[in-house]
């Protein structure tokens, strides 16, 4: 296998990998704000690529506007969802708001099923097609888009988590609940506002992504499940380790098919994961439960 | 009790919507009139393969219309119920058994999906009346029911015709690009089976799921293999990311990529855009019915099949429609020729006796051993030139 090839297929890894890293941040933000596995995260994945093609093609939108369309109306799908399911929960139990969110991702897809047809739809290029080649290997213009808007999410949550009041209450309540609650943050508002922004981040990744895909009603849930497991390879609760896992799975999928066979490289991925889990259960970069206490 | 509000208009936001969604559907059950003839539908109306069932069931119920507004059969009247599988085997078993216990069904038409159609295959031959499937996978009429007929054409018809194609348009190295789910698994057991037969050697295999987003490691570890060809089989939208990809990688030296009648629908082209030109793939005549050549008696059926779905649904019929079309008129044909007071058995009986019926994907001759009726007549190839099919013809 020429050098070409090989960066071919790191390239291909890198893509799939950032689109699993800004499902896994979706997972990681809600996991730190209820210590809950949000199992409709896939579902603003499918909602942000289905509502800008919605805005874009039945509503005639420019595309820029149709994406930014797609994106607020699915981080209010999410802040929606919030409020009216998981908050009706008074007690908070982890249990049951996992239920929850199994049965809220059901109603999203079959919802958008009824609304949009059980067909894919299609999404333009962001900027025309063609392609740059990078040593010789290929790298669509789209994919530069995907691995742009991936690290803009990471800068811009970073800044979120550093550098602002609304950061530091999100990190304090992920640290300790009451605590937060003690020192006068409201625990609940953060709650929201970690939906909204996973619910904006699965959006992001479905909004990038569409245009070399297509969407349908039905692509949430292999999506949720490829970023769930780039969440617990990298350690849930920490943004940082979010994107390391989904780089880390999308490339044990590429080097996987390029070294052994396609027809197994999902198990492959899963397989690697499981090992990395029992050596390391808190993720490859998550601290163990022990420090907290 | 703002919460307690939001709660109360958030159900009945979501009630209203599927209440919206379902307004177009069917009136299913209806009361038993003694003197109707009822047939069972179970199609796929939601999960994946709803993009199946709606088309299927929309031609049905055109054609049903047509049948009674026409005085129906021996001047009574036929009613088509339908139930959605979900895409789901046991529900399409429940939705069968409900439809031949309590419905009393003299036939069925099941399934839009293989796994659903072989699911249902206990519940037909328990009852013992005939069942139509409108799947494609070859293990419906391979593994044979006497029960059971198939109205696609099926892989194990398709697959060497496609084959014969690429041999000869000169291709002896060729690539394999699968859809790991059941129609392209049946598909690749074909190829495995008949490639040698054809001279062509497999340089390359590989396979994606359903649901992938990127396929161009599977794609340069093929091109790595110097195919002198690309063959895809699969139905999903994974398709048109196939072909973005490949023409991504290609560059100016793109593979040249063929396929199977999965590939013949709209949201290929939409979906793909530039990159599906010059895409050539085997699928029956309806696409392009002068493929049957105009004037025929199939041109004349197809055409006018197609004519009125699009009048009355806005958009032209796809290869699904057309199965269903002829699913519904094998059944319809067969009660026709029996007199009055026939049993299940019976019509199970006449329609294996079908003989030169004229429908959409074909002419269809049943015997006591072939249950699909159809022969490699009955396919052409197509290739995408300026977002459109073009027919180029048959290979042989």
């Amino acid at each position: 296998m020429g050098g070409t090839e090989l960066l071919q297929f790191v390239l291909a890894g890198l893509k799939n990998g950032s689109i699993y890293a800004l499902v896994a941040l979706g997972f990681t933000l809600i996991y730190a704000a209820t210590g809950v596995i949000n199992f409709a995260q896939g579902e603003f994945y499918m909602l942000g690529g289905m509502l800008s093609v919605w805005a874009y093609a039945d509503l005639g939108l420019p595309l820029p506007l149709a994406g930014l369309v797609g994106v607020m109306a699915t981080a209010a799908v999410g802040g929606v969802f919030e409020l009216g399911a998981i908050r009706q929960r008074k007690d908070g139990d982890p249990l049951a708001l996992i239920v929850i969110t199994v049965g809220g991702s059901m109603v999203l897809s079959s919802m958008a099923r009824h609304l949009f047809g059980p067909n894919e739809r299609p999404l333009p290029l962001f900027s025309g097609g063609g392609s740059v080649s990078v040593f010789g290997a290929v790298l669509e213009v789209q994919t530069i888009w995907i691995l742009g808007l991936t690290a803009l999410a990471v800068v811009g949550l970073w800044y979120l988590y550093n550098r602002t009041g609304l950061g530091r209450a999100m990190r304090a309540c992920a640290v300790n609940r009451d605590a937060a609650r003690i020192v006068g943050i409201d625990t609940r508002l953060m709650v929201t506002v970690s939906f909204l922004l996973a619910a904006a981040l699965g959006a992001l990744a479905g909004l990038a992504v569409t245009p070399l895909t297509q969407t349908a009603f039905d692509v949430g849930p292999t999506v949720g499940i490829k970023g769930f497991a780039a969440a617990i390879l990298g350690g849930l609760g920490n943004p940082i380790a979010a994107v390391v896992g989904g780089l880390v799975l999308g490339m044990l999928e590429s080097v996987s098919i390029a070294f052994i066979s396609s027809t197994y490289k999902d198990a492959i991925a899963l397989i690697v994961l499981l090992g990395v889990l029992f050596v390391r259960p808190q993720g490859i970069l998550g601290r163990s439960r022990r420090e907290k206490v | 009790m703002r919460r307690v509000m939001l709660g109360v208009l958030l159900t009945g936001a979501l009630f209203a919507m599927s209440l919206g969604g379902c307004a177009g559907e069917p009136d299913e059950g209806g009361e038993a009139a003694g003197d109707t003839y009822r047939i069972g539908a179970v199609l796929s109306l939601s999960g994946p393969q709803a993009g199946l069932g709606e088309p299927e069931r929309r031609a049905i119920e055109m054609e049903v219309e047509r049948i009674n507004e026409e005085g129906g059969v021996h001047g009574r009247p036929v009613e088509v119920l339908f139930e959605d599988d979900a895409t789901d085997e046991a529900k399409a078993v429940t939705a069968a058994s409900r439809l031949i216990e309590q419905e009393g069904v003299i036939a069925l038409i099941a399934a839009s999906g293989t796994g659903q159609t072989m699911a249902v295959r206990q519940e037909v031959e328990r009852a013992g009346i005939p069942q139509m499937s409108l799947a494609g996978g070859s293990v419906v009429t391979a593994q044979f029911s006497e029960w059971v007929f198939q109205t696609p054409w099926p892989n194990r018809i398709v697959v060497p015709f496609t084959l014969g194609y690429l041999r000869d348009s000169g291709v002896t190295r060729l690539g394999l690009l699968i859809d790991s789910g059941a129609y392209g698994k049946d598909g690749y057991d074909v190829i495995m089976a008949e490639v040698d037969r054809f001279g062509i050697e497999i340089v390359a295999d590989e396979q994606f799921n359903r649901g992938d987003t990127d396929m161009t490691p599977q794609i340069t570890k093929i091109r790595a293999a110097g195919p002198d060809a690309l063959l895809m089989w699969a139905a999903g939208a994974e398709a048109a990311t196939v072909l973005k990809n490949n023409a991504a990688l290609g560059g100016d030296s793109p593979l040249s990529v063929y396929g199977g009648p999965g590939n013949g629908r709209i949201e290929l082209i939409q979906g793909a855009g530039d990159a599906a030109e010059g895409f050539t793939f085997s699928a029956g005549k309806i696409l392009v019915p002068e493929a049957y050549g105009v004037g025929s008696d199939e041109y004349e059926v197809t055409t006018s099949f197609i004519d009125r779905f699009t009048e009355r649904f806005g958009v032209g019929p796809d290869i699904f429609a057309g199965h269903a079309y002829d699913g519904i008129y094998l059944i319809v044909d067969a009660m026709k020729r029996l007199p009055e007071g026939f049993t299940p058995e019976d019509l199970r009986d006449e329609i294996e006796r079908t003989d030169g019926f004229i429908g959409a994907g074909g002419t269809f001759t049943f015997g006591p051993t072939d249950h699909n009726g159809l022969s490699e007549d009955d396919l052409t190839m197509y290739r995408i030139e300026n977002g459109e099919w073009v027919l180029v013809g048959q290979a042989r």
